[in-house]
């Protein structure tokens, strides 16, 4: 049996938004239960407000449960020892725009716990495998939106973490940069890593993912197999569009 | 050995940030144009010209580097939040003890920065008017150093609750003011009674107080700053990082 990277379990979130006479509550997820499989590609597909990015934030340690439990390789996700194995790209990061890809990436392999030498060479080997190895003299003000990605892509690899967490990696770029994202990913999950990513684009999830979780409104609706949506008429849209109507 | 060199990172990344900031530059020729202005009021002043063109300078040096430093203080992390930068942070194996400390060391070792600077280029022109180096000029420069510390720590404290920048700079600014007046405060407590002497006496525990790292106020002490000054500074910088630490433990990203 494949160990389990991420399993949630009966989790809730609620955020409370204080108000000058009491408090705002909106329920982001409610009743969650899933485990994601170490080694796969799984996707995270569903409408704007669905829960997609509350989910990508509880398993980073960046939001706590209002109730159940989530763990990342049977740890803690707040815990810096799921941390270490753990690689996130937000959508759209931030990098100082005055800065070289080199020297912010190297800002964030510190902070991964990488020094000297193996610093260096992490820094050098993200660059390569993102293609922004001939832009290294470039500085980041002069970057487009797809370099951007590719630099926020770098950053999650830098410490060769287990399992990446991509929040939207193909949202606004163009068809080639696109097209490089999905063949990098391709190439990450060979090497084993575990990839859970959240997408708007129901084809890029179609080529790359092996199962794929369709949230409607804060509850997981449908759990999918790359065969499942394989023998279907009308592939993962049709599946997709059924569930959320 | 790895929380040392974890707070470093940040602490670096942080100072590099704010020198980068054109803000910065700004102050640079606003601290230059001050200094010299308390030349200019030094010449008037006559035969106290040595004295006003020490002081004016120092307290023109201190109110430049606060303005900065409160600046970066009140906007770092939420700027940080803003941009979704601590999501690349705290996603990491850095714990926030470590993130908060390498922060607000950041915007210190700036002000320290800031003050060596001024300071060097204050001499200069006093040595260039002729004059000798003025009696503890090292402490008055350590005191404002304190007293930026313990408002920088505070003003991280309060930007962890506050809804924007500006409010956390104008409750910090006042705090800065109130902080200056602490001997007034308990002198107006000894006249009162009642209510009025529990608000005066609890906003005396409340206030740091600042006219204790007015170095050049205390000259002729054998040391310029006292223990208790540096003892009080140490103990209102930590107050507010644990204060601050209780905040930044619970919020969410």
């Amino acid at each position: 049996m494949s160990e389990i990277a991420v399993s949630f379990s009966e989790v809730e979130k609620i955020y409370t938004r204080p108000r000058l006479m009491g408090a705002v509550y909106n329920k982001a997820v409610q009743g969650l239960s899933f485990d994601i499989p170490a080694g796969e590609i799984t996707g995270l597909l569903g409408l704007n407000g669905a829960g997609k990015t509350t989910i990508m934030k509880l398993l980073t340690g960046l939001l706590f449960p209002t109730a159940g439990e989530v763990r990342v390789f049977g740890l803690s996700p707040s815990g810096q020892a799921a941390k270490a194995r753990i690689g996130f790209l937000p959508e759209l990061p931030y990098f100082p725009p005055q800065v070289k890809p080199g020297a912010a990436l190297a800002y964030y392999g510190r902070l991964s716990g990488l020094s000297g030498g193996g610093l260096s060479l992490a820094v050098a080997a993200a660059l390569e495998r993102t293609g922004l190895g001939p832009h290294a003299e470039k500085r980041i003000s002069e970057f487009s939106k797809g370099m951007l990605q590719r630099l926020g892509l770098a950053q999650a690899l830098l410490h060769k973490p287990d399992m990446l967490v991509l929040d939207e990696p193909v949202s606004g770029l163009d068809p080639l940069a696109i097209h490089d994202i999905r063949k990098l990913l391709a190439g990450l999950s060979a090497e084993g890593r575990t990839i859970f990513l959240s997408s708007h684009s129901i084809s890029e999830v179609e080529k790359l993912c092996g199962r794929v979780l369709i949230m409607v409104r804060g509850r997981l609706a449908k759990t999918v197999l790359r065969a499942d949506w394989e023998a279907a008429a009308g592939g993962l849209e049709t599946i997709f569009v059924e569930a959320v109507k | 050995m790895k929380t040392l060199s974890l707070a470093w990172a940040v602490a670096s990344n942080s100072f590099v940030e704010s020198v980068r900031h054109r803000f910065f530059t700004r102050f640079s020729v606003f601290a230059f144009t001050a200094i010299y202005a308390s030349v200019l009021a030094g010449v008037m002043a006559m035969e106290q010209e040595a004295r006003v063109l020490t002081d004016l300078g120092l307290a023109l040096m201190e109110i430049t580097a606060l303005a900065y430093v409160l600046f970066q203080a009140s906007s770092t992390l939420l700027k940080e939040a803003e941009t979704k930068t601590i999501y690349l942070v705290f996603s990491r194996p850095v714990p926030r003890w470590i993130y908060l400390g390498g922060k607000m060391a950041g915007v210190m070792l700036t002000a320290a920065f800031m003050l060596a600077v001024m300071g060097g280029m204050h001499l200069a022109l006093l040595l260039f008017r002729g004059f000798s180096l003025p009696e503890a000029y090292a402490w008055a420069l350590a005191g404002s150093f304190l007293k930026l510390a313990v408002i920088t720590a505070f003003a991280f404290f309060v930007s962890l609750f506050s809804t924007s920048s500006v409010s956390t700079l104008v409750i910090a600014g006042i705090m800065w003011t109130l902080g200056h007046f602490v001997s007034e405060t308990r002198f107006l407590a000894e006249q009162v009674s009642g209510l009025k002497m529990i608000v005066l006496k609890s906003a005396i525990l409340l206030i740091p107080n600042l006219q204790l790292f007015n170095a050049r106020d205390a000259m002729g002490a054998s040391c310029a700053l006292t223990p208790l000054a540096i003892f009080s500074g140490a103990a209102w910088i930590l107050a507010a990082y644990f204060a601050s630490l209780w905040l930044l433990a619970r919020k969410e990203f």
